[in-house]
């Protein structure tokens, strides 16, 4: 009985002897490179929910007065189906406690024990900020504070207070207001200090040392620079390519004038035009972090500016390197 | 274009896993600022044994801050090329200096205070005041986004928190009467707040609600499958009308507390 399917590769593949042949020259891009391709997009894959959850905007700031009472600044996402949501608020001993949601509308909360019941209801983002007395204690003339927190946190020092004890490493130091702030990652936390007026309890400035930035260089802007590079390639070879400069120029004119945004957007607030100014001094594009630092604002507050911006159309946020990029948009005449 | 494909992706690992990485290098971003805190802890535990003891130093102390300062000159001379090392210098200096100011303040005669208790021995009014104050332009933006008409109140609150830094500056006590004003003034613009949000928000709430409201409704279509309790599922319709008619009338509040009592029921039949 003849059979009605027949192998398409048999004829040329059955030998003299009836021995099975096989063309191999596939065989590299099938075996290898198309089990290559896979594995690299499931790494990429992988990968990139560990980038989202990096970068969700989770801060934790706290600011200690010379009284040991601790002003907290937090930010936290959440998931905008629930209702409500339980916050632990460190300590029982609360003042001043403010819940703002999406919109910066309080919500409303309850305090039960160290514990905040929020009602959210769809917020997808809040902000709180409160005071608390329980993470300071005072002995003789030493200050210590205590935390353990469940992420990374800021901590601002108060005016000429001098460290002479911690229990872990801290991960960066700034100064403010001639205040030192440090970033310390989550954990139990326990921190000494005294108060004094001589001169050694002075801030303790950043000298940055060149292997830094050499460090940075290595890990950030090579492979930026080696994919800017490819995407030259790729259009050069489809001919398709301006000469930079000319880029540049098109987009330096596409942001428009300071005056312009102004009287694009009349009823801006005073402290948001000089944000716009500053952004566009700075080429019109920041760094978050840089406009915190040049407005002394802590990043809750700073971050609702940003997103006020950001509604009224006159800047877009963007991630670059874990941070928040701000950029002037170009084409805010056209809209309104 | 294979090359190219591979190159690329490629490059996608590479530009992935290196922001990936910047996060351990981060957390030793600028490792000599260990240095500088542990120099800085040092000289003022010199400081303050100078100030105490003079020439007659304890020798447990002075074992402690001999131990101290040779983590300190250990760290010095680790960085920058050993950072391990330099971490655990800094550690066990710290511990150091740290054991010492806790020895220094448990023999003077202060006893251990908790804010709380200090904050009323009205030793840093300012810092209260400050605070307060932050609290009332934090409020005072709130009710601005709000629209409410609170201007006057505002202006009787800033004066009144004029009038305690002035008696603060004059006899350093502070007014708890003119405190209890102000709180009392900030709650009613607080409840002002609080409705004219929530007006603000009717219509937030309630897609919110009514995309809840069909997500419980598919689960109680479902629910006989799960032999739920027809009674418990016909009580979960009921909430879910009364919500909806709540809704419908701008009930808020009271669609919140109905709603409490069915997410209740969903939670009892196992949802």
């Amino acid at each position: 009985m003849i059979s009605l399917i027949e192998p398409l590769q048999m004829k040329d593949s059955l030998g003299d002897d009836g021995i099975l042949f096989v063309r191999n020259d596939g065989i590299f891009d099938t075996m290898v490179k198309t089990p290559l391709l896979v594995a690299s997009m499931i790494i990429v894959a992988a990968l990139l929910p560990i980038q989202s959850s990096f970068s969700s905007p989770r801060d934790l700031d706290l600011i200690i007065y010379p009284d040991g009472t601790t002003h907290v600044s937090t930010e936290i996402d959440i998931d905008p189906l629930l209702t409500d949501y339980e916050l632990n608020l460190f300590g029982n001993t609360i003042d001043n406690l403010v819940v703002i949601g999406d919109d910066e509308f309080l919500l409303d909360t309850v305090v039960i024990d160290d514990f905040a019941l929020i009602q959210t209801f769809g917020s997808s983002i809040i902000s709180i900020e409160y005071d608390i007395h329980d993470l300071v204690s005072k002995q003789g003339r030493l200050w210590t504070f205590s935390l353990d927190s469940s992420s990374d946190f800021t901590l601002l020092l108060p005016k000429n207070s001098a460290i002479v004890g911690m229990t872990n490493l801290p991960i960066n130091m700034e100064i403010i207001n001639e205040q030192n702030q440090l970033t310390l990652s989550s954990g139990q936390t326990e921190i000494d200090y005294f108060f004094s007026s001589n001169s050694i309890s002075n801030p303790i400035r950043n000298t940055n040392t060149e292997n830094d930035y050499f460090r940075y260089v290595i890990i950030i802007v090579v492979p930026i620079i080696l994919l800017i590079s490819t995407v030259i390639i790729l259009r050069t070879k489809q001919k398709n390519q301006k000469p930079i400069d000319q880029v540049n120029t098109i987009q330096k004119n596409e942001i428009l004038e300071i005056e312009t945004i102004f009287k694009i957007k009349p009823d801006l607030r005073e402290d948001d035009k000089e944000l716009v100014k500053f952004i566009f001094n700075n080429g019109g594009e920041v760094l978050e972090s840089d406009l915190r630092k040049k407005f002394l604002q802590p990043r809750t507050t700073m971050w609702r500016a940003v997103k006020r911006l950001e509604r009224e159309g006159l800047i877009t946020i963007e991630k670059k390197d874990l941070q928040n990029l701000i950029k002037l948009r170009k084409n805010m005449e056209n809209e309104s | 274009m294979k090359k190219l494909a591979l190159l690329t992706i490629f490059i996608l690992i590479l530009g992935t896993m290196s922001t990936s990485m910047i996060n351990p290098v981060h957390a030793q971003n600028d490792p000599s600022i260990l240095l500088r805190i542990a120099v800085q802890a040092d000289k003022q535990i010199l400081n303050q044994l100078d100030k105490k003891y003079g020439t007659q130093i304890p020798n447990n102390i002075q074992i402690l801050y001999d131990k101290g300062h040779a983590s300190v000159k250990s760290l010095d001379e680790s960085l920058p090329d050993n950072v391990k090392q330099a971490k655990k210098d800094f550690l066990s200096s710290m511990d150091s200096f740290m054991q010492i100011s806790r020895i220094m303040s448990q023999s003077s005669s202060d006893k251990l205070i908790v804010v709380t208790v200090y904050k009323k021995s009205n030793t840093d009014l300012t810092s209260e005041i400050d605070r307060l104050e932050n609290y009332v332009k934090t409020i005072e933006t709130i009710s601005k986004k709000s629209n409410i008409d609170v201007k006057n109140d505002f202006v009787k609150i800033h004066n009144l928190i004029q009038e305690l830094r002035n008696q603060i500056n004059d006899q350093n006590v502070i007014n708890n009467d003119l405190v209890g004003q102000i709180k009392i003034i900030l709650d009613s613009i607080k409840n002002q707040i609080s409705e004219s949000s929530s007006k603000h928000q009717s219509n937030f709430i309630k897609q919110f609600f009514g995309k809840l409201l069909d997500k419980i409704e598919k689960q109680l279509t479902n629910a006989p499958d799960d032999n739920i309790d027809q009674i418990q599922i016909d009580r979960g319709y009921e909430l879910i009308l009364e919500i909806r008619d709540l809704l419908s009338k701008n009930q808020i509040n009271s669609a919140k507390i109905v709603y409490s009592e069915l997410k209740e029921l969903m939670k009892n039949i196992g949802y």
